[in-house]
């Protein structure tokens, strides 16, 4: 019960954030490309470089343990390039397209009941042959360094300081320094139209993540933010029965938040698309997400926002896969004249 | 805002990215001085296509709030070439 409601406490917060600074990761990356516009881009890596010095020192203070996703080349390139295509297909990565179904867009109500069915059928139902297919690639290691931030006798993916031999802290702190070095050192578009700044936005997901990694933590839930897991959870205990976990309730949580921050913002409305194919190409978007989100072991939120802070091989695999799958389906249905 | 619009464009209900890229490819066709009108019901779209449009070289005349949700941006074509 007590995983439920911090799960539930994490997600309200985050729906909320998520609503209100409009992140989605599909927009953020293309809007790179297509826009030449780096707003919401920034906020995010500023998140991600704070994190990269947060985790550790929650970890060397008790309060989490790390835990980076494994390391598996293959199915993190072809599971992060269909993620990545799915995104653009959804009209959403896999956290806008769960804070737009509280904002009432039915082409997302579509895309996550997809999403959500595809990761629970290829992870544990009739498509689970396709990850068998991929699990003999899967690395994992024995920290040799900085072993105090990890689970005691515990295997993990190899990080950027495992796989160096190199302390944990002094790869942390390059790789953070590059990431504000971008952040603070390069020209930022402006949006002002724009209800929180890229550096609010950055600052208020950092919040999130630090306590959804810590609530998730003490509910026996070895991990930060996510949310494939949770649509899992939720499809799995709506057909299986059972109670949902953390993760679960977190995902339901960030639904209600983005739902009460649209009614607040009088955002909220029913949208439905004049053309009704679109809801088949955002089925077929949402079905891409569930089959990059397993093989790639994580969504964009599980491996951007919570796996490359840990400094996860495997996550930045999945993210720079993530990226160019974007790119490649936007140019393919936005970016030709 | 009263003025007379040389194209409308409506954006509601689609996906995103479609608003901004329908807006962009809109503006793209029209010549400096005329008026493009965008209905939109996308929060973010409300946000972005206004600031696309001024970094374009256009001029933002108004974003109106025309119903729950819903805006009416109108963006006067600047002289300057949309690369």
């Amino acid at each position: 019960m007590e995983a439920i409601i911090l799960g539930l406490i994490t997600g309200l917060l985050f729906g909320f954030i998520l609503q209100r600074g409009r992140i989605c990761f599909n927009s953020a990356f293309r809007d790179l490309y297509l826009m030449k516009d780096n707003f919401l881009f920034k906020g995010i890596t500023l998140a991600m470089a704070i994190e990269m010095l947060m985790f550790p020192a929650m970890a060397a203070v008790g309060m989490i343990k790390l835990n980076p996703k494994p390391f598996n080349l293959p199915a993190q390139i072809i599971g992060g390039f269909i993620f990545g295509m799915g995104m653009v297909l959804a009209g959403g990565c896999a956290s806008g397209t769960t804070y737009r179904v509280g904002e009432g867009n039915t082409t997302s109500w579509v895309a996550a009941f997809t999403y959500g069915l595809t990761a629970l059928a290829v992870k544990h139902g009739g498509l689970h042959w396709i990850l068998k297919l991929f699990s003999k690639f899967t690395v994992k290691v024995t920290p040799t360094v900085s072993a105090n931030l990890y689970e005691p006798s515990k295997k993990i993916g190899p990080t950027l300081a495992t796989a160096l031999h190199i302390n944990h802290w002094i790869v942390a702190v390059i790789f953070a320094a590059l990431l504000f070095w971008y952040v603070f050192g390069t020209k930022t578009t402006e949006r002002p139209e724009s209800k929180m700044t890229w550096k609010v936005i950055g600052i208020s997901l950092t919040i999130v993540a630090a306590f959804g990694f810590w609530s998730s933590y003490i509910s026996g839930r070895h991990y930060g933010l996510g949310i494939t897991g949770g649509w899992v959870s939720l499809f799995s205990s709506y057909t299986k029965g059972g109670l949902i976990n953390w993760e679960g309730a977190e995902v339901l949580g960030i639904v209600i938040g983005a739902f009460i921050s649209a009614i607040i913002a009088g955002e909220f409305k029913f949208r439905v698309p004049k053309k009704g194919i679109t809801y088949l190409q955002t089925a077929i978007g949402g079905a891409f997400l569930g089959l990059g989100a397993a093989l790639a072991m994580g969504c964009n939120i599980g491996n951007y926002f919570t796996g490359i802070p840990q400094l996860a091989i495997g996550s930045i695999v999945a993210g720079i896969f993530f990226i160019l799958g974007n790119w490649f389906m936007a140019w393919l249905m936005y970016g030709r004249s | 805002m009263d003025v007379k619009v040389t194209k409308t464009i409506d954006e509601r209900g689609e996906v995103c990215p479609v608003p901004d890229v329908d807006a962009k490819r809109a503006w793209k066709s029209m010549k400096p001085g005329e008026i493009l009108e965008v209905l939109v019901d996308y929060p973010l779209s409300k946000e972005r296509i206004p600031a696309n449009a001024e970094k374009a070289g256009h001029k933002v005349l108004a974003i109106e709030e025309t119903g729950p949700s819903e805006w009416r941006i109108l963006i006067q074509i600047g002289g300057k070439e949309d690369k």
